[in-house]
């Protein structure tokens, strides 16, 4: 017998009867949650058609309004739509998206995200946090294991798109979040017409060619306010601008003006864009409703879905499509 | 950005690749120019001085021929995948019409905004 391929189960003498020891049993565990966690990363890739990755190079921006703006845009659109809020150390999405203070549902070992407005599924480290005033302070590694929970764990279902928000830079989290997903369609990157963040904006794009994720385009956040007026009929009126620059228009024949000012520059993300070569994207107002709509937690798409800002975001979100359409590369044999 | 022709098909072959544009022009592109001017930010800066230039070219050229995995990135760029060597970058149409038409695709301009 002693060819045989079966073998005899002895009580006393085989090393394989010991039980694992405590953290034996621990690794195992983590392997076993680590391969499972990986599986559905794959399976995310599939149920997922479009991930698209939303980030800045400076802070303050407007990445997060941004984010859930693309993201109601889209749903408004009819999409089935996810955010991803990557933003550890400083998560508001659930905040702008209504879902202050919800609690996440865990069934079998899998995170089901809340729904925010207009269906949109939501994901955020907020919803973990005890109190919002508690900050967290991870290091690297652990931040990487919760991106990594929050894209393996979470059982986002069917989804047209999936919209993921960073915290302003270039460092883990976007590495992390490029290297564990799959197909992930490219990033959008938030500038304001401002030097400092067209600078950081160029870092962005020269980021995304080194991680290999196309750069879909370039949006010019907070790019010029527009006020209105009523004034006699056909009247020449002239508003003093930032830095005192006068602008001059004429009422229309009810008396109703508008001018809009650019309140930092103009035309700076669409220059970045095209020194870079990638795609500009468009521009969006800069529109108060946004911090009242954010702090009320009712979004300005939400509140006026046919307002100038859902306008403008509509246009980005057409834009971003037809980017992600390989149009350009239809036709394009390759041998 | 200027207009460019559509590019309608990359044949590759064993150390070069046809280009064939929508307008009738037809271009080759050897794998070592290609690969010399790639986009990336690791392999851009080496271009930015004559010494660091000329150890990248022989860098490349001293790299095995293969044909590269060639992959559409949305509807702007290409992206070629080697086996050896750098293939984190991504030529954008622009780019590689540059480079068939034997023009610097970096436009003479150093590269100035890395991220590392």
């Amino acid at each position: 017998m002693a060819d045989s391929p079966v073998t005899k189960h002895d009580p006393k003498g085989s090393d394989l009867l010991e039980s694992p020891s405590p953290q034996q049993q621990k690794q195992m565990e983590s392997a076993y949650a680590n391969m499972r966690r990986k599986m559905a990363m794959q399976e995310i890739g599939r149920k997922i058609k479009h991930k698209i990755m939303v980030l800045s190079g400076k802070g303050g921006v407007g990445k997060s309004t941004v984010s859930t703006g693309l993201a109601l845009s889209l749903a408004q659109q009819g999409h089935t739509v996810g955010i991803l809020d990557i933003d550890i150390t400083g998560p508001n999405v659930p905040k702008m998206m209504g879902l202050d203070g919800k609690r996440l549902h865990v069934e079998q070992g899998r995170i089901h995200p809340a729904q925010g407005h207009l269906g949109v599924k939501v994901i955020s480290m907020a919803f973990l946090l005890e109190d919002e005033d508690t900050p967290v302070v991870w290091r690297g590694p652990i931040k990487l294991g919760a991106i990594q929970q929050f894209i393996g764990d979470v059982e986002w279902g069917q989804l047209d798109y999936l919209v993921i928000d960073f915290p302003p830079g270039t460092s883990d989290e976007p590495l992390t979040v490029a290297q564990s997903l799959p197909d992930i369609d490219g990033m959008v990157i938030v500038t304001t017409p401002q030097d400092v963040a067209l600078l950081d904006s160029r870092k962005s794009i020269t980021f995304s060619e080194s991680l290999k994720v196309p750069v879909l385009g370039v949006v010019e956040n907070m790019s010029g306010y527009t006020i209105a007026g009523l004034t006699t009929p056909e009247t020449s009126v002239e508003v003093a601008g930032p830095g005192g620059k006068k602008h001059r228009v004429t009422s229309d024949k009810d008396g109703k003006f508008s001018v809009t000012l650019d309140i930092f520059k103009q035309g700076g993300g669409k220059s970045t864009a095209e020194e870079f070569g990638v795609p500009f994207l468009g521009e969006l107002p800069f529109d108060p409703g946004f911090v009242r709509g954010g702090d009320d937690g009712v979004h300005r798409i939400v509140s006026e879905p046919d307002g100038a800002s859902a306008i403008a975001f509509a246009k980005v979100v057409e834009a971003i499509k037809s980017q992600i359409g390989t149009s350009s590369s239809q036709g394009l044999e390759i041998i | 950005m200027s207009e460019i022709p559509q590019l309608i098909r990359l044949e590759r072959n064993d150390t070069d690749m046809d280009l064939s544009y929508a307008d009738g022009s037809k271009f080759t592109v050897t794998y070592d120019d290609l690969r010399f001017t790639c986009p990336c930010a690791k392999c851009s800066p080496e271009r930015n001085d004559d010494e660091s230039a000329k150890s990248l070219r022989r860098e490349v050229e001293s790299l095995p021929a293969e044909k590269p995995k060639v992959r559409t990135i949305g509807k702007y760029a290409l992206a070629f995948d080697w086996v050896k060597g750098c293939s984190a970058g991504i030529y954008r149409f622009e780019r590689l019409w540059a480079l068939a038409n034997g023009q610097d695709p970096d436009g003479g301009k150093p590269y100035v905004h890395g991220a590392w």
